[in-house]
């Protein structure tokens, strides 16, 4: 067989506590589009990091054209051929379609000819079979001519090897074909291309060879013809559940929201769900699901457009997150230093933050000795290590943070407790302490919505789990349903048909 | 050094030094100017520290939530015209109406400021340089009369106030704008670290997203600490026009300089969310030191003046963000046993995503 233009050899790649690639090798063969799937944290990014410069291996090596190469940056990665398109195009708005394409080009001497710049970007779109005008400034471009304008930008530098890390995302179907048409057209002229993709149909549509990765290890790759759908979930699955604290059997409360056809246009459509006392409600689902999304809009952030929230027999109209707090609505944010703390205050100050109401004097100040034994309080409870109350959180792990976020929504007395992604960058042991508070409240009747990319996480700790994908609910499965393979196929949509929807 | 820490924290360092370094520029200018240490130096640099640090503390709870004001040089200038012409024309209205009418101007005025930029969604930077400039035009085109405000126009009791002391000690005199401004200094240092809306302002400025997401009301915040520093640059105003008497519409041209510099080299962060009063004040006091010591000092013309006091801005800026914050993370890291952040390992851990 030919040689691949670009093999990744033997690649590993450590973090501190993860392994995110253990010893990966993968060929990408000129005219073959190589589709590249797993779940998350499966380590496709780090992967295509690594391709691209962005991060060095480990170990391991790529070989270009069957020489080692060492490369550093995207520029380098760029000077040898090999480009990157994300899910986001990242376009100058301001500039128009043609200063766009040549935009980190060197060596064209310095100053701008105008005419040979449009007919040269002319010549690359018409390559591609792309109708756009040149002239045209990136601002009003759909989101596919966007990607156009990016492809034909790493055309322009003659690529040769083109990863495209979930390309599809954000487009509709008729979009989708005209990506993939693009693809075919840089494939017959022989561009290796890399695609990572989330949805399962469109993978087995486009892609010549199929690779799986699960725990930053390749699981099995095969030609197109070698693979069905049902072969690559089996692949993708099959993580032991080991080290999880388990949710502990709690009697179902009363009903305490119910969720009726909630949509926002753009983000999310007709989810449906009800939440019961010592209830925790998983929300599954594949990045770009739309998780998040839901439970901005049930906190007010981001209201939704239209359906109902039954709150305790009552329908709310939640516009603001006064509001959902004075509900008793309490919402754990995700991005922990963009939205949850304010890292040069002190944890004191933190916790006590969206309450101070309840720590005022008569005069309007503000009794520091109550504020302080709060914080106490939920140093103890929730063993946040710190030797005082007083630190600035800045200067806390991320283990701690995020306990110092939750200890600041408990004091503002939930009912129920919304947690996005509530472990993500913390260490095994302070994961473990999350599941047991997690436990504990629901356990006090609290309804919980844990909202987690973590596969094994949500199946641990959810009493029912609702799978979304792509703004759409797939289903709600009970904690017997919740096999790995059945909520990978609700979230990746197998072959279109909807899976087996449970309620 | 433990013991040291327990006592003191980075900020506070911070007001010591610059009383430390106040107190050198104050003997070094001792041995170069003759007749440098009397007491006039004191009664002067407190009179007109007492305007500016007024003025500042406004400029501070502006600057706690990560805008700027820069139209408060015109806001002191327009009220101090105004009320002085009213009190030409009308020599027998009450001083509490005069000082009244100056803190409700100031507060119209900062009112506008906060709206543009709370509700009208104008950066501030960009909305006081405008304001700033239509505040000044309007003193210049004020309709009643000769173009000036002239002392002997103005009634007894106006220039009573800037002549009488409350107390002196030697020849130190204390006067009622100097007592009055640290009252309010007392004040507000309270408000920001006792009260809900001070504590509110310091996270709004050191945190928006997150402020937003806790429920506080960030534009409401906004718009009150514009107008609280619209309030006491109108009493900056009233305090400049008994300090000086005859105004020309140039009045308070560029004070928001001086303003901004005084918080700035007294520690407030431009990013929001920390500074305190007291360090302001300092600011306020180490910077007019400076300039009136300068101004004396017949080695270099006074043309220079300036361009030192923009060297000490950039120098305690520099401070703040090199030496300041690495103290801080000593203090705190060494405090807080257990495991200090790797920001870039959480950072790398949580782009691991797909």
């Amino acid at each position: 067989m030919e040689t691949p233009t670009l093999r990744l050899s033997h690649i590993s790649k450590r973090f501190d506590m993860t392994q995110a690639l253990d010893d990966v090798s993968l060929d990408l063969y000129p005219g073959e589009i190589h589709a590249l799937v797993g779940e998350n944290g499966a380590g496709k990014s780090t992967l295509i990091k690594i391709a691209t410069g962005v991060y060095r291996p480990d170990q391991g090596e790529s070989v270009l054209d069957g020489q080692p190469v060492q490369i550093h940056n995207s520029q380098e990665a760029q000077a040898y051929g090999i480009a990157a398109i994300y899910q986001e195009p990242m376009v100058f708005p301001d500039l128009n379609v043609a200063e766009n394409i040549f935009i980190s080009h060197r060596g064209r001497g310095p100053i701008v000819h105008w005419s040979k710049m449009y007919e040269e970007a002319k010549a690359i779109l018409a390559k591609l079979d792309v109708n756009l005008d040149v002239r045209m400034s990136a601002r009003g471009l759909t989101l596919a001519a966007q990607q156009a304008v990016e492809i034909a930008k790493a055309i322009s530098l003659d690529v040769r090897v083109l990863i495209m890390d979930e390309p599809t995302a954000a487009l509709s179907a008729h979009e989708v074909a005209q990506l993939f048409a693009l693809m075919r057209t840089l494939r017959s002229q022989g561009v290796a291309i890399l695609f990572i993709g989330h949805r399962l149909e469109e993978v087995l549509k486009v892609a010549d060879r199929v690779s799986v990765l699960r725990d930053g290890k390749l699981v099995s790759s095969k030609p197109r013809s070698e693979v069905t759908s049902g072969g690559i979930i089996r692949d993708m699955v099959g993580r032991e559940i080991e080290n999880f604290f388990a949710k502990s059997a709690v009697q179902r409360g009363d009903l305490m929201m119910s969720v009726r056809s909630l949509n926002k246009e753009n983000a999310f459509h007709d989810i449906s769900f009800d939440v019961y006392r010592g209830e925790v409600l998983g929300f599954a689902g594949l990045i770009g699901s739309r998780r998040t999304d839901v439970g901005l809009a049930l906190f007010g952030v981001e209201p939704a457009d239209a359906g109902k929230v039954i709150f305790e027999g009552e329908e709310q109209t939640i516009r603001s997150p006064r509001q959902a707090l004075q509900l008793g609505i309490a919402y754990v944010t995700e991005d922990r230093r963009q939205f949850g703390l304010t890292m040069p205050m002190s944890i004191v100050s933190n916790i006590s933050l969206p309450m101070l109401r309840r720590y005022l004097t008569g005069l309007g100040l503000i009794k520091r000795r109550d504020e302080t034994a709060t914080a106490e309080e939920y140093r103890q409870r929730l063993s946040i290590r710190t030797p005082s109350v007083k630190g600035v959180v800045e200067m806390l792990s991320g283990g701690n943070q995020q306990k110092v976020i939750l200890s600041k929504w408990l004091n503002t007395r939930p009912q129920i407790l919304i947690l996005d992604e509530p472990t993500r960058g913390i260490d095994v042991g302070a994961k473990t302490e999350v599941h047991q508070i997690i436990n504990e409240l629901a356990a006090q009747g609290l309804g919980i919505i844990l909202i987690s990319s973590d596969m094994l996480e949500i199946m641990a700790m959810s009493d029912r789990i609702l799978v979304m994908r792509e703004g759409r609910q797939m289903g709600i499965l009970t904690r017997e349903e919740a096999t790995q393979e059945a909520i990978l196929t609700a979230a990746m949509g197998q072959n279109g048909s909807p899976a087996e929807v449970v309620q | 050094m433990k013991r040291l820490k327990r006592y003191f924290r980075p900020e506070q360092l911070r007001e010591l030094s610059l009383v430390f370094l106040m107190g050198l520029i104050f003997l070094f200018f001792g041995t170069q100017i003759e007749g440098y240490f009397s007491p006039r130096i004191f009664n002067r640099v407190t009179s007109d520290v007492a305007i500016i640090a007024v003025v500042a503390i406004g400029e501070t709870l502006v600057l706690l939530t990560r805008n700027y004001d820069l139209s408060v040089g015109s806001i002191v200038g327009l009220t101090a015209f105004a009320v002085g012409k009213l009190l030409s024309f009308h020599p027998d209205t009450l001083p509490i109406v005069a000082l009244l009418a100056a803190i409700g101007l100031g507060i119209a005025m900062g009112l506008i400021n906060g709206l543009l930029v709370s509700s009208g969604r104008v950066p501030s930077l960009i909305a006081t340089l405008g304001t700033m400039a239509i505040y000044r035009s309007t003193l210049v085109a004020y309709p009643a009369g000769t173009k000036n405000v002239v002392t002997h126009d103005l009634p007894e009791w106006i220039l009573d106030l800037c002549r009488t002391q409350l107390f002196s000690i030697g020849e130190f005199k204390i006067r009622p704008v100097v007592a009055g401004a640290l009252v309010l200094f007392v004040l507000f240092q309270l408000m920001i670290s006792y009260q809900r809306f001070g504590r509110r302002l310091y996270a709004v400025g050191s945190n928006p997203e997150a402020a937003r997401i806790g429920g506080l009301p960030s534009q409401r915040l906004v718009l009150s600490a514009f107008i609280i520093c619209g309030a006491t640059a109108g009493l900056g105003g009233f305090m400049y026009l008994v300090r000086y008497g005859d105004l020309t519409p140039a009045a308070a041209q560029g004070m928001e300089m001086d303003v901004i510099a005084a918080a700035v080299v007294g520690g407030v962060s431009t990013m929001g969310g920390s500074g305190t009063m007291i360090g302001v004040l300092l600011g306020a006091m180490m910077i007019n030191l400076l300039q009136q010591s300068l101004l004396r000092w017949l080695v270099i013309s006074n043309f220079w003046v300036d361009a030192l006091l923009g060297a000490l801005i950039l120098v305690s800026v520099t401070i703040d963000a090199v030496i300041i914050n690495r103290l801080r993370d000593v203090w705190a890291q060494r405090g807080l046993e257990g495991n200090p952040v790797d920001e870039k390992k959480i950072i790398e851990e949580e782009s691991l995503d797909a």
